[in-house]
């Protein structure tokens, strides 16, 4: 029989590694209506199976794979897929996402989500074409980098568009902020779960199917998918996107000051020029690249023809890695920029940890807390390129001081001491991505508040940051301007975070792309609740107010899971530059985040206590008295 | 005949045509069921391959029971019902644009969607014409003027 709703296979896959055994469980209807996809489907299972305390390289924690209703359809950007478990880096709730094209082939070899637990006894890659399952042995795999055991386990199968999720070396060795490598250049990037992998002896999942998805009003979908591609297609901005790709955000950073530079010390970079779009576009340019289904075709390929990284070609850097490898290190060498992004790629490694590992170190060493011996001899001076791809290469090998910067910047402060433990930005254990509170004040708030850490991606704003007055009167209404759209204060700056947190939640269990609906601002929630409940043939998706419960129902429980493991207000902060040290220079001059302002009102929103909690009525009135009781249970609430 | 080209080389490798394909065949979206595929290589290959509507179809002359034909439109069909799915088009083809349906295990090539392409209406970057070969050498010629 098929599935009662459209969009879904109406299958899990579950595998133990340890009894290895494999085996197809049906999704239950009400996990679909209750938390649509993706990130609302891995909340339930995280917070379910997950006991709470656990190490997150234990072999009992759970690495899910999941999709959504809308992935493997012709939406565009639907070719995205996650990644979810507890989180090594932080020991809180781990989630990453990624484009690329192994989302889609997951559906199509006939499951919603893939969840692996156990530890196998030696080192396994999975094979999964279509009902066929296998747990093979991948000691050939061992040591070799994410494009190698690509390549290797498609030539392997005879096929080339296997798809395949792999680690490479770094994951292979546990480092804390390992990725998840697809498609060659396509990342699920933050907060470790390559290690979870790792940890399970796991180096690769290969799929491919041949089955289909069907949706359950074919006709109104495909409206709504037409009318989509021609929004996106005329949009400006998101031409601008498909020239460009993300590297436009340097020029539009630096025009508010908030291109963090030097470790987070200052939002003006004096070599921004030779990183921004147009000389990457003039002098590096070399291809357009596109994940599955998407008119926006952000990924760009660039080549290096003359110098030091003579001959290096590689997918991005994106903005991400332009500020975490590049400014933030004080490197404006381009090459360099994008050599260690590379490297970054190859070894699965997160780009942006590893970028302000380095960074933090940097800033220790110019300040003189740490010596040059401790570092292995490196000379950390601000802009060497050579100590940025030396430590990149000790760290996935964990070697010499690696070894230390493998398990993350608050870790590696801990054991250094001596004041290094001022320098380290992160949030949660987590390093901050690229942007600044003190300029672009809304993200203050997401980085406090985001459920997986310094995120910028669960609720970024940018009605503030890039200006657009135009939406944010449509979506908050005429009456919030000026101030919604003023990077510098904090009026209203709640009520958007939890807005966009909120949507996001929706985005990510669809699964769709943050590009089309962030930046350039296209689709918010009405365009979801239209495809989800055209997709779905499930009316009450269609009704936004739904919409937006689902989306609480996600937001509250992925915080009741970190609440379980002991988080709440005092968890919610920013480290001091942001909130005591003025912005030194730029357009910004003097500014810092009143976080405190901020987090009451967006606590107030979300109907929670001052302490950070959801409270039992709100958790009950979203059907979650149940997660409410294990809280009591555990004294948590 | 107007067929299917590849004009230009600014191919992304997203599938959208692919993926259109199955949908305006099947009324369900995949990849297997594909008419239209996208070869990708590292780092920077990506292109479109698709039926060339041959002239001279060696599909049709290898097919063992004369399912395929060439018709007067100029189109190369197979006949669905007559289709023993052995594969010999499948392998005779020069371009290896000739599939066989993940499901009803028959052959099936590029039919024009009868007339307007889904592939030619979606490709994002707008490289997928449906032209005669005339007409896209005609272009070329015209490039430099």
């Amino acid at each position: 029989m098929p599935y009662p709703l459209g969009g879904y296979m109406g299958q899990i896959l579950r595998v133990d590694l340890e009894r290895k055994k494999a085996l197809a469980e049906s999704l239950p209807k009400e996990l679909a209506l209750n938390y649509l996809g993706g990130t609302g489907f891995a909340a339930r299972i995280l917070f379910d199976e997950i006991p709470s305390g656990l190490d997150p390289l234990a072999p009992e924690n759970r690495l899910i794979f999941a999709t959504g209703p809308l992935t493997g359809t012709l939406w565009p950007t639907a070719g995205r897929w996650a990644a979810y478990a507890k989180a090594p880096l932080t020991g809180i709730w781990g989630e990453a996402h990624c484009g690329g094209f192994f989302g889609p082939e997951l559906k199509y070899a006939g499951y919603d989500m893939l969840i692996l637990q156990g530890r196998a006894k030696g080192p396994v890659y999975l094979w999964i074409d279509d009902g066929t399952v296998e747990i093979r042995a991948a000691k050939d795999l061992l040591g070799r980098n994410t494009a190698e055991t690509t390549d290797m386990i498609r030539e392997r199968h005879g096929d080339r568009e296997i798809e395949v999720a792999c680690i490479g070396q770094a994951g292979e060795r546990l480092v804390r902020f390992a990725c998840i490598m697809n498609n060659y250049q396509d990342a699920l990037g933050r907060t470790g779960l390559g290690a979870v992998m790792g940890s399970k002896n796991l180096k690769a999942v290969a799929v491919r199917g041949a089955k289909e998805v069907t949706v359950a009003n074919d006709d109104k979908f495909m409206e709504l998918v037409d009318d989509a591609h021609q929004r996106v297609l005329k949009q400006p901005q998101a031409q601008q996107m498909t020239k460009y790709g993300t590297p436009l955000l340097v020029a539009y950073k630096s025009k508010i000051g908030e291109f963090s530079t030097r470790n987070h010390q200052t939002g003006i970079f004096e070599g921004a020029d030779k990183l921004n779009a147009d000389t990457i576009r003039d002098k590096y340019y070399a291809k357009t690249r596109s994940c599955f289904v998407c008119a926006i075709q952000c990924k760009k390929m660039n080549r290096i023809q003359k110098g030091k990284y003579s001959g290096t070609i590689s997918g991005g850097p994106e903005y991400e890695s332009i500020y975490s490898l590049g400014s933030n290190c004080g490197i404006d060498d381009f090459g360099a920029v994008l050599k260690a992004n590379q490297l970054c790629n190859l070894y699965g490694l997160d780009a942006i940890s590893a970028g302000c590992v380095v960074a933090w170190l940097m800033e220790c060493y110019n300040r003189g807390l740490i010596t040059k011996k401790q570092c292995d001899g490196i000379n950390l001076r601000w802009g060497n390129a050579d100590a940025l791809l030396a430590l990149i290469e000790r760290i996935a090998f964990r070697e010499g001081i690696g070894d230390l910067l493998a398990q993350g910047s608050p870790h590696a402060a801990r054991k250094l001491g001596k004041g290094t433990e001022r320098y380290v930005m992160h949030v949660k254990g987590m390093e901050i991505s690229g942007q600044d509170g003190r300029t672009h004040r809304s993200v203050a708030l997401t980085h406090a508040i985001s459920v997986r850490g310094a995120d910028h991606l669960r609720s970024l704003v940018t009605v503030d940051q890039l200006g657009y007055e135009e939406t944010a009167a449509k979506r908050y209404g005429k009456d919030k301007l000026p101030e919604i759209c003023d990077p510098y204060s904090e009026k209203y700056k709640a009520l958007v975070v939890k807005d966009a947190e909120d949507a996001f939640a929706i985005r990510d269990s669809l699964i769709v792309c943050w590009y089309s609906c962030g930046w350039p601002p296209i689709f918010w929630m009405p365009d979801f609740s239209a495809a989800a409940a055209a997709a779905t043939g499930a009316q009450e998706f269609g009704k936004l107010k739904n919409m937006y419960r689902v989306a609480e129902r996600i937001c509250n429980l992925r915080r009741a899971f970190n609440v379980r493991e002991g988080l709440g207000t005092k968890d919610d902060k920013l480290p001091d530059r942001f909130t005591r040290e003025p912005m030194p220079g730029g357009p910004g001059k003097g500014q810092v985040a009143n976080l405190d302002i901020m987090l009451k009102e967006y606590y107030q929103l979300r109907k929670w206590g001052a302490d950070g909690k959801p409270t039992e009525t709100v958790l009950s009135e979203l059907g979650l008295a149940d997660v409410a009781a294990e809280l009591k249970r555990l004294r948590k609430l | 005949m107007a067929r299917i080209i590849y004009v230009g080389d600014g191919c992304t490798g997203c599938k959208t045509c692919s993926v259109a394909c199955v949908h305006a065949h099947d009324r369900a979206f995949g990849l297997r069921a594909t008419r239209i595929w996208v070869v990708k290589g590292e780092p920077l290959t990506d292109y479109p391959v698709v039926c060339h509507q041959c002239e001279k179809p060696p599909c049709r002359d290898a097919c063992p029971v004369g399912a395929i034909t060439k018709r007067d439109n100029g189109l190369v069909v197979v006949d669905e019902r007559v289709c023993i799915g052995c594969g010999a088009c499948v392998e005779a083809c020069p371009f290896g644009v000739m599939g066989m349906h993940p499901t009803k295990r028959v052959a099936i090539n590029c039919d024009l969607c009868g007339g307007a392409p889904a592939c030619v209406k979606v490709c994002p970057p707008s490289v997928l014409k449906l032209q005669v070969s005339e007409a896209a050498a005609q272009e070329k010629r015209l490039e430099g003027e």
